[in-house]
């Protein structure tokens, strides 16, 4: 498993909740800030959409004022009523007016008077006069279908002008109905207004609505005039729309009548912005591009991105320090644990903190120096365990034990007992080879039992009838172990302090018995006993282990080291509750309770087969 | 153990902060690098209403497409070697496209292929090439054109009335169609007394026409194929005064061309879309330099134009140019 550092973990869910939180509070102010700037954007494009249309009506206006100059002059209308009457010089006083008004305002195409003559416009077709001296009247113009052809407004759509002959302009028409005094309708005064001048109107209009510095026509708006039946008036492009190239979408407009759409076209968004005109029966569409009026809304989400990208920035390092702090006691922690794993026991624990880091190092330090003074302890016991067998061994080779036996054997040969010197010299060797050799600590009941009965059997050669002796253990305990020499120590003290100072014959009894998941092995004698002074001297010896706190008295009860280190040793291996017990009365002998645990085989681990 | 961590953080700030610049820069288009266009058309001269119109809606597209448009033009479209030459000027200078109307129809095939041997894209503009060489053409279907022109003529004419066919450059492609076009629809209905040439100079057709008009008193129709042989026709009839018993039709149109049909001397005009096939050919050149498949033939499509429906709002929007685009 791949081990994750406290402090990147950290770190990144610090990360991930400041972009989350930046991201989710982003996109809602964000989308806030662009519906209010869609919302401002409609309501300004509508208001320059309403300016526009004023401006186009003041001048509709104006140029009907102009119209209305013409139909009060007196000449004109004596024409009007009259057209056949009128002498050429009257004609040509009447196209030096109108060619005035043409003159002055640039902006006018030409101005025609048409006399209905008959009651029909158009049939007296010489009687038209034109603004353009000159110019000859299209003879071919058909009249059948005027003012049809302008419609029932008194402003027309954009159209071509063929009433002077070969010439083609594109005009917007202004008609005036001229009535007599009696009310009558004597004819038309048509003002035609030169298109170019709507086309620079929209143009200078439409330089309002690029933003400074962003020339470039694609991504500014746009403005054109629908007509009352949703013809274009005017377009930027008209070439284009004419073309069939470019279509707007008028049916959606003209249902609009006033407000905005948004509409998508070429994959940008467009907002649509429709204002009727009041004079004309026009319709002002302003278009503008959204990304455009969105521009404040992107700018916006690019300073929001440099902020988010800074928080971040700075959330990344206010993470790592605080995660620092966190995982630098840890890390040091972590550190003197790993000096712990490489076996250096041999060190404070420490760490600059005030939380559970601290407290946890605190533990760990009690944990480390309790490791380190048990494996101090198992050292000592360890080194105990080796001095205890080597006294045990130098108990057993007891040299007066060995003198006395060797003695016996002398005299058994000078007494011609052969045969009892070669069983004591047999006996011997195997009381030796059992309790040298086998380098085990550990040996079997069955072994123990072959030791004491050799060992004893020996000093039985010595004694003769003085000793007697029984060695007794349930056959159950036979196959469980036992430490080597426990028992023989304890025999060799009842025989010399017991049975050797009675004047009568002894008996030892070893018997073994098994007590729960204890063994039992008592060693009694009935030999002198103890008073209870001693037998208090020997319990106290036995209880603290301490030799040199006391006299030689409890030393000599107890043969040499011999049953001192039986005690220590079981101690040592088996714990406090396991150990020798004595019992015992002046004259009436003494019993040696030997307790140790149950062992099976290899429970003690270092045991060879014997 | 403080840096290593940061590191990683750090890091992926200064991306987030690099991949924001780039699509703020994305946002910021610097001028794209407008590539190289050159066209080519038959006549340079700016008293043909077509040629401007096509000049018109090329430059319209162009700007539109952010082309960078250069226009070259023989001097008249009979000069077929000056054009030639004109294709190997432009082919050195290794345009990204070439818009071609060709002035002949045989013999720009081999300028057409040692472009498209260069890279260059090759769009056919109003006159094509014999082979299908170039990536796209764009232009008036001229068969259909001249077929429209017969049927204007057999609507006022008698069975078997005799026509003469007043054509421009022989092995121009758009002449070649028209004329087909236009036997195809009179069949077996009118007599065809021939085919004669203008070079498009209108001097030589209005001779031709008076030619004609002055031999063979028993013609009852006249069919022009382009603007300069239909405006020298125009002017013979009317000079004539037989407009009333020979009908005129013809291909184009202009301002002159609208005041003979208002005054009854040309009975029917079949207009092109000058203007559209300009603005197309450009859009078809962004096509495929984007690596998009356009149509291999756009038909541009023509209008029968007469006195009764040329004042249709529709129709005065097609006839008569608007100034200031």
């Amino acid at each position: 498993m791949r081990i994750r550092r406290i402090q990147s973990t950290l770190t990144r869910a610090f990360a991930l909740i400041v972009v989350l939180t930046i991201v989710l509070l982003g996109s809602v102010s964000l989308s806030f800030l662009k519906r209010t700037l869609v919302d401002a954007a409609k309501a300004s494009t509508m208001q320059f959409a309403s300016q526009l249309s004023r401006i186009v009506d003041n001048y509709i206006s104006y140029m009907d004022d102009i119209s209305l100059v013409v139909s009060d002059d007196a000449g004109v209308r004596a024409y009007m009523e009259a057209p056949r009457a009128a002498s050429g010089q009257d004609r040509a006083k009447i196209v030096r007016f109108l060619s005035s008004i043409r003159k002055v305002r640039r902006d006018i195409d030409g101005v025609f008077l048409l006399p209905l003559g008959n009651g029909k416009p158009g049939v007296d077709i010489g009687a038209i006069i034109a603004s353009s001296p000159g110019a000859s009247l299209n003879s071919a113009y058909d009249f059948s279908q005027y003012p049809e052809l302008l419609g029932d407004l008194p402003v027309s759509s954009a159209h071509v002008e063929n009433m002077i002959d070969g010439r083609y302009p594109w005009v917007i028409s202004l008609v005036r109905e001229l009535h007599g005094d009696s009310g009558t309708l004597l004819g038309y005064i048509q003002v035609d207004l030169n298109y170019a001048v709507i086309d620079d109107l929209c143009r200078n209009a439409q330089m309002g609505l690029t933003s400074p510095g962003v020339p470039a026509p694609r991504d500014s708006g746009y403005v054109f005039i629908l007509g009352a039946s949703g013809d274009i008036v005017y377009h930027p492009r008209q070439q284009l729309v004419y073309g069939g190239l470019k279509t707007e979408r008028i049916a959606e407009i003209l249902a609009l009548r006033r407000g905005s759409i948004t509409e998508k076209a070429d994959g940008r968004d467009l907002l649509y912005t429709a204002r009727p005109s009041d004079k004309t029966g026009w319709t002002i569409v302003v278009v503008s591009y959204l990304s455009e009026l969105l521009s404040d809304s992107r700018r916006a989400f690019y300073t929001f991105v440099l902020l988010a990208l800074l928080c971040f920035a700075i959330s990344s390092i206010v993470s790592s320090i605080v995660s620092l702090r966190i995982s630098r006691p840890i890390e040091s922690l972590r550190r003197s644990m790993q000096e712990v794993e490489r076996g250096n026991f041999d060190i404070d624990i420490t760490v600059e903190s005030s939380n559970e880091v601290y407290q946890l190092a605190r533990d760990c330090d009690i944990a480390v120096k309790k490791v380190r003074d048990l494996i101090e302890q198992n050292r000592k016991d360890s080194e105990q365990k080796r001095i205890l067998e080597l006294r045990a061994l130098q108990a057993q080779i007891n040299p007066h034990f060995l003198y006395n036996t060797l003695d016996s054997i002398v005299w058994m040969v000078e007494l011609g007992e052969n045969e009892e010197a070669i069983d004591v010299t047999s006996n011997l060797a195997r009381f030796f080879r059992l309790g040298i050799s086998r380098g085990s600590e550990v040996i079997t009941i069955r072994t123990e039992i072959e030791y004491l009965e050799t060992y004893l059997s020996i000093q039985k050669t010595r004694y003769k009838s003085k000793l007697d002796y029984e060695v007794s253990f349930q056959p159950e305990l036979y196959d469980y172990r036992i430490l080597k020499l426990l028992v023989q120590p304890v025999v060799e003290n009842a025989i010399y302090h017991g049975i050797k100072n009675k004047k009568s014959p002894g008996i030892v009894r070893i018997l073994g018995e098994r007590e729960g998941r204890t063994m039992l092995i008592r060693v009694t004698d009935d030999g002198v006993g103890m008073g209870e002074e001693r037998l208090a001297a020997v319990r106290a010896l036995l209880a603290t282990g301490d030799r040199t706190a006391f006299d030689g008295q409890a030393e000599n009860a107890l043969s040499g080291v011999g049953v001192n280190n039986v005690q220590e040793r079981i101690r040592l291996y088996f714990g406090s509750e396991y150990g020798l017990s004595f019992e015992s009365r002046q004259g009436a002998g003494t019993t040696v309770t030997i307790r140790i645990p149950l062992i099976a085989k290899g429970e003690l681990g270092e045991e060879t087969d014997p | 153990m403080r840096d290593r961590s940061l590191i990683p953080m750090l890091g992926l700030a200064l991306a987030a902060a690099l991949v924001a610049s780039f699509v703020y820069r994305g946002e910021a288009k610097p001028e794209r690098q407008r590539e190289k266009i050159v066209a080519i058309f038959k006549t340079g001269s700016a008293s043909n209403a077509f040629w401007s119109s096509v000049r018109d809606g090329v430059e319209s597209g162009a700007q539109d497409y952010g082309l960078d448009l250069s226009i070259r033009s023989p001097r008249d479209e009979i000069y077929v070697d000056e054009q030639i030459e004109i294709m190997k000027g432009a082919i050195a200078e290794r345009p990204a496209a070439i818009v071609l109307a060709a002035c002949d129809y045989h013999r720009l095939v081999e300028s057409v292929r040692e472009a498209k041997a260069a890279h260059i894209k090759v769009v056919c503009v109003d006159s094509f090439i014999e082979t299908e060489d170039a990536d796209a053409k764009i232009g008036t279907d001229n068969f259909e054109a001249g077929q429209t022109c017969g049927k204007a003529l057999l609507r006022c004419l008698g069975k078997g009335s005799k026509v003469a066919v007043m054509s421009y450059v022989q092995d121009s492609s758009t002449a070649i169609g028209r004329e087909s076009g236009l036997r195809n629809a009179l069949g077996g209905r009118a007599t065809v007394i021939g085919t004669s040439y203008s070079s498009s100079e209108t001097d030589k057709a209005y001779a031709q026409a008076k030619d004609i008009l002055a031999k063979e008193s028993s013609l009852r129709g006249i069919a022009a194929l382009n603007l300069p042989t239909l405006l020298g026709a125009a002017e013979a009839l009317e000079e004539s005064g037989r407009s009333g018993s020979v009908v005129l039709v013809g291909v184009d149109d202009s301002a002159e061309v609208m005041r003979y049909i208002e005054h009854g001397i040309v009975r029917d005009a079949i207009v092109q879309k000058p203007f559209n096939m300009g603005y197309l050919s450009m859009a078809t050149v962004r096509e495929l330099l984007s690596g998009k498949k356009p149509e291999r033939y756009t038909n541009t499509g023509s209008v029968d134009i007469n006195k009764a429906n040329m004042f249709e709002p529709e129709n005065q929007k097609l006839l008569f140019p608007v100034d200031g685009n």
